[in-house]
């Protein structure tokens, strides 16, 4: 079977997946107690007002029948309407996806490309002074919650040295006439990657010393593998081995582990997200939370239950593109 | 006899542990000339594998080459002389470890591991491994490489080598993988190959099938061997002279019939007597008794008492340089036992060891001298 073939089949897979998302986060939502229509309109509202806009909303129907309707929007892209906002859940998830999407990336790109040579350093240097310094530092990093680094970063870098802003986040591909102090599109994303800097860290720091971690174990692993000696013994130069023998086999563990990343970077999204006041995803899933905004809530869990699946796939496929050895499932 | 191809003299490779120093190879002295097939055989433990990996000088950290010489082809691969410090160092004729890169290993010396399983990269294809490894070794570019490649991987008999080219290890047997090895050997045109107990891992059929292939194309390319294994079988199959370790020495050297039929050595008779025969039963099959001591400690005098059912008091004692027995016409023949008159140092007048079979056991010996393989 082809890898497109394979790709096809992995997504089909993951559809019950989704409509089990869709449903578990459905009956969740519905059952907060309370009701985004008392949030809405205060302590003593009118009874009629509030009947009237539990009907406006669909609220007055039994639980089964929203369900079902839920389940058609979501097949035709319909997520229903955000109580808070007053606006298609739809709407504001596309407003809001993409700063999480950036910051996310963002995140992973520093943390893969800090946490490979580290890793590949750390093992290549088994139990020297690099090595040493290289696990200490991914032991912190593990070890230490990211809003805590984000706010240590906003103290050091933002509030004493000044170097960084604290909060908020330009994103590249805005107008320059909407961004205050840039007057070329150069100059906005500028503006964006200083923006991005810290945060990036907060976020990232917990995938670098994940990554760092295995990398390391993984090419050790790798670098005493027979295949190795063989090479020794054939005369091929040691950089050879480390970038290409050893590098290639050790990459099949980091690439789960950044697969997994995806899921606790979301959650650490949402964190990071408070900490420098970005208006990304994070931000809105807690505000639909706290008004009870059931539509916003299920949409929001929904994208973010999209995103670890579309992560899982990736790792499914680089992997089977890097090891022959993964079957495509044919027999 | 010619200047022989390799020489190693009294090559001592020693691993520093926290636990000791262990002396894997403890003085082996060797030659392989030009076309001979030359075993090198033992326990596991014995030193054998330390002694193919000192040869080309990839002894594994905390293992050092501490003393001996290695000449091959009058190029010294090891060799030390005394500074003006009176502190050893190597000479200046010793070959630099980028010099032994690009000239001897593969090139010259190439090696066979004992586990094809492992010895193939599992994310790399059969093809682009052996090309990547005769392009380094012959000067050939990727074409003719991979010509090469394929014309080898028929001559150790891969059917259709043209397709099998472009597969993963993962997609090839056992034995078939132990071939690509020697076709991967026999593509770098080295003048000797060390092949480590290359057939243990297969099957008793397909051993058989290597062993026939390799003699074929042995004879055909005329390349030296060194052939480690713990097998007698093999041993008697393939080798023209045979070396037998033991605890980091060599102990006897003979051409392989005389080796069979004149043996000099109780620790060489105890490993035929150990080989299961069709004319025996299991209860005459005579294993050798005990475990072999650890190198890190080894029993002073000959280092075999504490297991030889020879073993007299004086055995304890004196510890036997190999000497050569042969009489005069002979091909040599060396054993480093002194129960032969030539070492006259008393064994006739000395009495029996008596505690032999369990002073093995008490003294706590166990299987980490093999970890120094």
């Amino acid at each position: 079977m082809s890898l497109l073939r394979y790709t096809l089949r992995r997504i089909a897979q993951a559809i019950p997946v989704l409509i089990g998302i869709v449903t578990i986060t459905f009956f969740l939502a519905n059952q907060i107690p309370g009701d985004p229509v008392d949030i809405m309109l205060g302590p003593t509202p009118a009874q009629e007002q509030v009947e009237a806009i539990r009907a406006q909303y669909g609220l007055d129907r039994p639980i089964h029948e929203r369900y079902l309707t839920y389940l058609a929007g979501v097949a035709t892209g319909d997520l229903g309407l955000s109580i808070y906002y007053d606006r298609p859940v739809l709407e504001m998830i596309l407003l809001r996806l993409p700063v999480t999407l950036l910051l996310m990336l963002s995140a992973f790109a520093f943390a893969i490309v800090t946490a490979i040579p580290l890793g590949v350093i750390s093992a290549k240097r088994r139990n020297e002074p690099a090595d040493h310094v290289s696990r200490i530092v991914s032991l912190i990093g593990v070890s230490t919650p990211s809003f805590w680094i984000g706010l240590v970063l906003i103290i050091v870098f933002a509030f004493h040295l000044g170097w960084f802003p604290a909060r908020g986040l330009v994103l590249p591909w805005e107008n320059p006439a909407d961004v205050r102090g840039a007057a070329t599109q150069f100059e906005v994303i500028r503006q964006s990657v200083h923006h991005l800097f810290l945060p990036m860290i907060g976020l990232g720091t917990l995938q670098m010393a994940q990554i760092t971690r295995i990398e390391r174990s993984s090419m050790v692993d790798s670098l005493q593998g027979e295949y190795v000696k063989l090479a020794r013994a054939y005369g091929v130069p040691e950089s050879t081995i480390v970038r290409k023998h050893a590098f290639q086999v050790a990459q099949l563990p980091v690439i789960t582990i950044i697969g997994l990343g995806l899921s606790t970077a979301l959650g650490g999204a949402v964190l990071t997200e408070t900490v420098f006041e970005i208006q990304g995803m994070g931000r809105l899933i807690i505000t639909a939370i706290n008004n009870q905004d059931y539509q916003l809530i299920m949409g929001t869990t929904l994208v973010f239950g999209f995103v670890y699946v579309i992560g899982v796939i990736i790792t499914d496929i680089t992997y089977s593109y890097l090891d022959p050895r993964v079957t495509y499932g044919d027999d | 006899m010619s200047e022989p191809l390799l020489s190693v003299r009294d090559l001592k490779t020693q691993f520093f542990t926290e636990d000791g120093t262990v002396r894997a190879v403890d003085g082996i002295s060797f030659d392989v000339h030009e076309g001979e097939i030359v075993g090198l055989v033992g326990e596991s433990g014995a030193g054998k594998s330390v002694a193919t990996s000192s040869i080309l000088r990839l002894v594994d950290s905390p293992g050092e080459i501490v003393g001996g010489e290695i000449e091959f082809k009058g190029e010294t691969i090891f060799g030390l002389e005394e500074g003006d410090d009176g502190e050893l160092r190597p000479r200046d004729q010793m070959l630099t470890e980028t010099e032994m890169r690009k000239r001897i290993r593969g090139r010259e010396i190439a090696i066979i591991f004992q586990d094809p399983m492992e010895s193939l990269n599992p994310v790399f294809t059969i093809g682009g491994q052996l090309r990547e490894f005769i392009e380094i070794n012959r000067d050939l570019d990727a074409g003719e490489a991979k010509q090469e490649a394929i014309d080898m991987l028929r001559e150790v008999g891969i059917p259709a080598p043209e397709s099998r080219y472009d597969e993963y290890p993962h997609q090839f047997s056992g034995g078939m993988r132990q071939r690509v090895l020697i076709a991967m050997a026999l593509a770098c045109q080295p003048d000797l190959i060390i092949a480590d107990e290359p057939t243990t891992a297969l099957d008793v059929t397909v051993e058989g099938e290597i062993l026939e292939m390799v003699k074929d194309l042995q004879e055909k390319y005329d390349t030296s061997f060194i052939w480690v294994t713990h097998d007698m079988s093999v041993v008697a199959e393939i080798c023209d002279r045979v070396n037998v370790m033991y605890l980091g020495e060599i102990i006897e050297q003979a051409e392989v019939d005389d080796l069979f039929y004149d043996t000099k050595h109780p620790y060489t008779s105890a490993l035929l007597d150990s080989m299961p025969r069709p004319d025996e039963t299991l209860d005459e099959l005579r294993p050798i008794q005990g475990v072999m001591p650890e190198a890190i400690d080894p029993p002073a005098g000959c280092r075999f008492h504490s297991r030889c059912p020879e073993a007299r008091e004086v055995c304890r004692e004196v510890h036997p340089e190999p000497r050569d027995l042969s009489e005069a016409g002979e091909a040599p023949h060396t054993a480093a036992c002194v129960k032969h008159d030539a070492f006259d140092v008393g064994y006739d007048e000395s009495p029996p060891i008596e505690t032999r079979a369990t002073g093995g056991f008490s003294a706590g010996f166990t299987e980490t001298g093999g970890e120094a393989e």
